[in-house]
């Protein structure tokens, strides 16, 4: 411990007390077939030191701990670690090697108890459980870890079960520990102590690099930032501190230069204009008083109570895992409120069937393009029609023709590129799949209101700005829009109002105006004024 | 009934429940890590066939049942190899290695016992305990081939293996979610391996106990679906081990019964007895008695 | 989070070693089976050309050992069009045996229900048939049903529902409550009475000679009749949708419960038809062992037709040819007929390997 602090005392310039790194990368790249995740990396984790990498989406941060951790291999490129060359085929090599990671999806089997799960491929011969769990507890506690090693890991909460992965990775004593964003999931008041964790994993010795896209959360923990954006390491800092602002604007540059940034998207978007006031507008949608409780019983959605009207855009804004999804499933027909009702179209729609929902006039783009919005194993223009084949039936037989003809009309329409309307779906670029998605959701029939949920995530500039045109071209034909995002800056830029999530609960709201920025993004955290 | 009636009906319901229990807890093994062997069928069946015939040509049961154990090894392997290492379907490949086992064993049968194939092969003999075999009224209910207390022992072993080492806990955890386990540093594929040839083994027993202990010959797909019926022990027994055992035990009586209602003069259709665990076990599944909770990567081959 | 792309562009579609993997691995496959049961026969000491001879006798040798195979073949075509059915919408149906079972027990039930045989234009045999199919619907459909309402996994129902299945239909024939025949004496069988002449599916050629009944042309329209509603309607394609991501198409809107219940029920009613067809066109009378295994080779005959109908009709030629040709190799040279089994086992074990080289790339 005392080490540590010694490294961050020496007040003499960087250079010279650039420690001999634990692991250095030298012009790593990582291809996946045509797409490039990552290129040129150079970088280096020290002992004793947290290392914060810092981009948006898509800028590469978990690829990059991917193939520190051996689930990829990179393409060009090599790693070192202390010094030795270090190549590992797969995670289990990582770990002989000393390199632990926590995932974002963690690795635990729900039906067994903690402190079984922290034994698994460490012991194989007899357990003395209550022996185990006395060495482990010494062990989370010498960290600020606290722990239930008897409880089964599905009862426990998600900031629970992150200590427990926490918990498993320093079983192994390791020499580098990376977190694939691990404040994602938390509540805030979970973040600062898993903060404090990192700060004294990174004193006890160890590396720490920790991948994260708030900048808040770099000033606890970091003693080195570097930032990624387009799969490029383009800033980097060991005074993170002091150079908050220029990493964050290497992070969000918004020159729109090589690497793709995604606020470029909605920036090349024009200013919205607003209706003419027409007095008061007909609703598009109108949510009363919802609420949901998950099948573990906690409330991800507490009362909450919503109204959009015809050709509204209202945002949602919020930490992601704060009911936002819950309620997208809500609104999507994928599961039903606990309590509450909504409305859509004049239409009751609270246990509706998504086709029921679709029916009455409500586009949904779900979160999950994948595993939600299409089947990728179909192609392009089953996926336009996906759910509408009727209408191309004739005595229950698909006119192929028709149904091709129709479906090249949409590509047209919404810009999808792909060779052929009967490419497979899974062949398409992220953002020719969501301009697919929105081609179909927004063709409708009778479209009054719709959900995008995160609607481009994963895109690049070009898709975002389509996208965003598309779904203000739907607003401006009186639809009610539903927009939940992460990035509050499309939010501003597209939206008129904005809701802000906390713990299920709408608890603020405000004009989507440039200006509320920071009042928003503090009620993102929790804080009302 | 009669008391002493009862009793025979007990002791019958536990030696009709032998075979089911060794197929049944070994095919346990292999669903906890995430397989489903509908070939146990098949291993029962060579495990039968390899007993009376290593019986036959040695005289001694004992070297009977090895060979059981023995010529089941590269049944149980090649279902393995066709599971774990090239993910082929797990219900297909088991289907497909029942009919080749059964044509195997039948033309084995004709080739090897041919002319003979009324003669009877020594086997085991019942054997009472101390004690226990002496205990008054109840007694006769121990009076069991030794296999019998083998299985038992075996048991608890396997209860105790599964739920207090790390290789078992490793085991029951891969079935759930391999991926995890995995990256826990625990060799998936090797583990998966193991479960399915120890469900050999468990198998091979359970077979060489039909032709050596039982019936005390082979005859021709003389298991008549015991392994489909262990692997329904299993679902009813809710993957849980005791409970399986009490579901062999509760098939067992029920098949037990068949002979003794008669002979208390009560008329029950027999198809109505025999039918029975797999109407259980449905309406288990069902979930009109109680919930099951089939591991959750049960029958999904594993990729890296 | 960062977003790979889902499944990666740019792998060429393997329309190559898609044919390969099609046509050039069962074909492998079969030719090294027969090798292997060659080889076996040689070991045996038989003569290889009395065993081989038999075997094609048995198979083709005659119109009435063709028509034989034919419908063997039918019954195994059928079950496995049905397996291909319920697998379009990702369920697997390992329930044929007691699919046909059911089929078996209700065509008999109505054949001998009174009044039935009096019926006009045809009635007579086609009432039991239809009974038949929707009483294999019906068991193919409480799997689906299961499926929605509890979630239970379909391989495992519809392999108890085949057990439960086949002792009603044992139960049936044991009963004279039931179907079997009034007991005159401590010899009569437990099997039920022959069922009306009326009620018997006729023969293609009307004569006993090539007995090839109506079934052979029904199984020919359905299996074209199924291919084009797999390929070409709304819903068919819904249960693809259906199969390959049950969560998009609900959201979509398609009605995935009623799906799985449908072809489940489909898949049943064609077992039950394959049932009553075997009862109707060629046994004549129930028993106990009536579907002998031609549900589990049905099955079979589906799953290695690598979800195509045209491969089913091969498989179930195949299959329905081998069994013919085995029953006489066993009669005429003395070979056991076990050795179709062996052949048939190696021909499912090695194509469901082979299933890795060719799944190996997409599931990456």
């Amino acid at each position: 411990m005392s080490q540590g602090t010694a490294v961050q005392d020496v007040p003499t310039p960087a250079e010279k007390t650039e420690p001999q790194p634990l692991l250095a990368l030298s012009g790593v790249g990582k291809r996946f077939g045509e797409f490039s995740a990552l290129s040129d990396i150079d970088i280096a984790f020290n002992a004793h030191e947290g290392h914060c990498l810092l981009g948006e989406n898509g800028a590469g941060k978990s690829t990059l701990c991917n193939l520190v951790f051996g689930i990829h291999q990179p393409t060009s490129g090599d790693m070192r670690l202390d010094g030795a060359l270090y190549a590992p085929a797969n995670p289990r090599d990582a770990m002989r090697h000393g390199v632990a990671m926590v995932h974002q999806h963690f690795s635990l089997i729900n039906e067994l108890p903690v402190i079984d799960n922290l034994l698994i491929g460490k012991k194989f011969g007899r357990l003395n459980r209550k022996a185990e769990a006395e060495k482990i507890m010494t062990l989370a506690t010498e960290f600020g870890l606290g722990l239930a090693p008897f409880e089964i890991v599905g009862d426990l909460s998600v900031g629970q079960r992150q200590r427990i992965e926490i918990v498993k990775c320093l079983m192994q004593r390791p020499r580098l520990l990376i977190l694939d964003e691990p404040t994602a999931v938390l509540l805030p008041e979970e973040i600062n102590s898993l903060l404090d964790v990192c700060r004294r994993v990174a004193e006890s010795g160890c590396a720490v690099a920790m991948v994260t896209h708030k900048l808040a959360e770099i000033a606890r923990v970091a003693d080195r930032v570097t930032v990624l954006r387009g799969g490029r390491a383009v800033a980097h800092s060991a005074d993170p501190s002091n150079d908050m602002d220029v990493l964050v604007r290497a992070m969000i540059s918004r020159e729109g230069e090589a690497g793709d940034n995604r606020n470029f998207g909605v920036s090349a978007l024009p200013p919205r204009k607003l209706a003419p006031h027409r007095g008061p507008l007909p609703e598009a949608m109108q949510i009363d008083n919802l609420s949901f409780v998950d099948e573990i019983g906690v409330k991800r959605l507490d009362s909450v109570t919503l109204t959009i009207a015809e050709g509204e855009i209202v945002g949602v804004a919020g930490v992601e895992g704060n009911g936002q999804s819950e309620l997208g499933s809500i609104l999507a027909g994928l599961s039903h409120a606990t309590s509450g009702r909504w409305f859509a179209a004049g239409h009751e729609l609270t246990t509706a069937k998504p086709r029921q929902i679709t029916a009455a006039g409500v586009g949904v783009i779900p979160e999950d393009r994948h595993l939600v919005a299409s089947i990728g194993q179909l192609s392009l223009a089953d996926n336009l029609q996906l759910g509408r084949m009727q209408g191309f039936a004739r005595y229950g037989l698909i006119d192929r023709k028709r149904q091709r003809e129709e479906a090249r009309t949409l590509m047209q329409r919404f810009d999808v590129r792909a060779p052929d309307s009967q490419s497979a779906f899974s062949t398409l670029s992220g953002g020719n799949q969501q301009k697919a998605v929105l081609a179909r959701e927004l063709t409708t029939s009778n479209l009054r209101f719709l959900l995008a949920a995160h609607p481009t995530r994963g895109l690049d500039i070009g898709a975002i700005e389509a996208v965003y045109t598309y779904i203000r071209q739907a607003a401006d034909q009186e639809t009610g829009v539903l927009l939940i995002s992460s990035e509050l800056d499309e939010l501003l830029a597209v939206a008129d109002r904005i809701v802000v999530f906390y713990r299920g609960r709408i608890i603020g709201e405000r004009a989507a105006k440039i200006d509320n920025r920071d009042d928003i993004g503090s009620l993102m955290s929790g804080k009302t004024p | 009934m009669t008391m002493e009636l009862f009793v025979v009906f007990l002791a019958s319901s536990v030696r009709l429940a032998i075979p089911l229990l060794f197929a049944a807890t070994g095919e346990y093994v292999s669903e906890r890590a995430g397989i489903v062997n509908m070939s146990v069928e098949g291993m029962m069946l060579t495990g039968a066939f390899g007993g009376a015939l290593g019986t036959a040509m040695t005289g001694s049961p004992y070297f009977g049942l090895l060979f059981a154990v023995v010529i089941v090894l590269p049944v149980a392997l090649l279902q393995s190899v066709l599971t774990n290492t090239l993910r082929a379907n797990q219900v297909v490949t088991g289907i497909g290695i029942n009919i080749l086992v059964l044509g195997l064993t039948t033309l084995g049968y004709r080739q090897f016992f041919g002319n003979r194939s009324r003669e009877m092969i020594t086997g085991f003999n019942a054997w009472s305990p101390p004690f226990l075999g002496d205990l008054p009224v109840i007694g006769p209910i121990f009076h069991q081939a030794g296999l019998a207390y083998l299985a038992v022992a075996i048991i608890i072993a396997l209860a105790w293996f599964m739920s207090r080492t790390g290789a078992g806990v490793a085991l029951r955890a891969a079935g759930e979610d391999p991926h995890a386990v995995a990256i826990s540093g625990v060799p998936v594929i090797t583990l998966r391996h193991g479960a399915v040839l120890f469900t050999g083994l468990m198998a091979a027993l359970g077979g060489a106990f039909l032709s050596i202990a039982e019936i005390h010959t082979f005859t021709e797909g003389m298991t008549r679906g015991a392994g489909y019926l262990a692997i329904v022990a299993v679902i009813f027994g809710n993957w849980k081990i005791w409970r399986i055992v009490l579901a062999c035990l509760l098939f067992g009586a029920a098949t037990a019964l068949q002979f003794q209602l008669p002979a208390i003069g009560v008329q029950l259709p027999n198809a109505l007895l025999i039918m029975m665990p797999y109407l259980l076990a449905l309406l288990a599944v069902a979930g009109l008695v109680g919930r099951q909770i089939a591991p959750r990567a049960l029958a999904q081959p594993f990729w890296k | 989070m960062t977003d790979i792309p889902y499944q990666l562009p740019g792998i060429p579609s393997a329309a190559y070693s898609d044919i390969l993997g099609r046509i050039a691995i069962p074909v492998i496959a079969v030719v090294a089976a027969f090798l292997v049961g060659l080889v076996a026969v040689m070991a045996m000491g038989v003569p290889l050309d009395r065993a081989v001879s038999a075997f094609i006798n048995g198979a083709f040798g005659s119109a009435y050992s063709i028509s034989a195979s034919l419908n063997r073949s039918i019954s195994l075509a059928l079950v496995g069009i049905g397996f291909v059915i319920a697998a379009r919408a990702g369920l697997t149906n390992v329930g044929g045996e007691g699919q046909i079972a059911m089929g078996g027990v209700f065509a008999t039930a109505l054949c001998l229900a009174p009044g039935i045989a009096e019926l006009p234009f045809g009635l007579s045999f086609i009432i039991p048939l239809v009974g038949g199919a929707i009483a294999g619907g019906v068991w193919g459909a409480i799997a689906g049903f299961l499926k929605v309402r509890a979630g239970a996994n379909e391989v495992i129902t519809t392999l108890l529902l085949s057990f439960i299945a086949i002792w009603l239909l044992y139960w049936s024939v044991q009963s004279e409550n039931l179907l079997r025949q009034p007991m005159t004496s401590s010899a009569t069988l437990p099997e039920s009475l022959s069922i009306p002449a009326s009620t018997q599916v006729p023969l293609l050629t009307g004569s006993y000679t090539s007995p090839v009944t109506w079934g052979l042309p029904l199984t020919i329209v359905i299996a074209i009749a199924a291919a084009i509603i797999l390929s070409r309607s709304v819903f068919g394609f819904n249960l693809k949708a259906i199969g390959f991501n049950p969560v998009a198409a609900a959201r979509a809107g398609i009605a995935v419960g009623a799906g799985v219940v449908t072809a489940l029920f489909v898949a049943g009613a064609l077992g039950g038809l394959a049932g009553a067809l075997m009862l109707q066109g060629e046994q004549y009378s129930l028993k106990a062992g009536f579907s002998s295994n031609y549900g589990f080779d049905g099955l079979v005959v589906g799953l290695l037709a690598r979800n195509s109908i045209t491969g089913v009709i091969a498989g179930a030629v195949l299959f329905g040819f081998m069994r013919s040709g085995g029953i006489s190799m066993e009669m005429m040279a003395s070979v056991p007929s076990a050795l179709v089994g062996i052949i048939q086992g190696l021909i499912v074990v090695s194509i469901a390997g082979a299933a890795y080289f060719l799944d190996r790339r997409s599931a990456r």
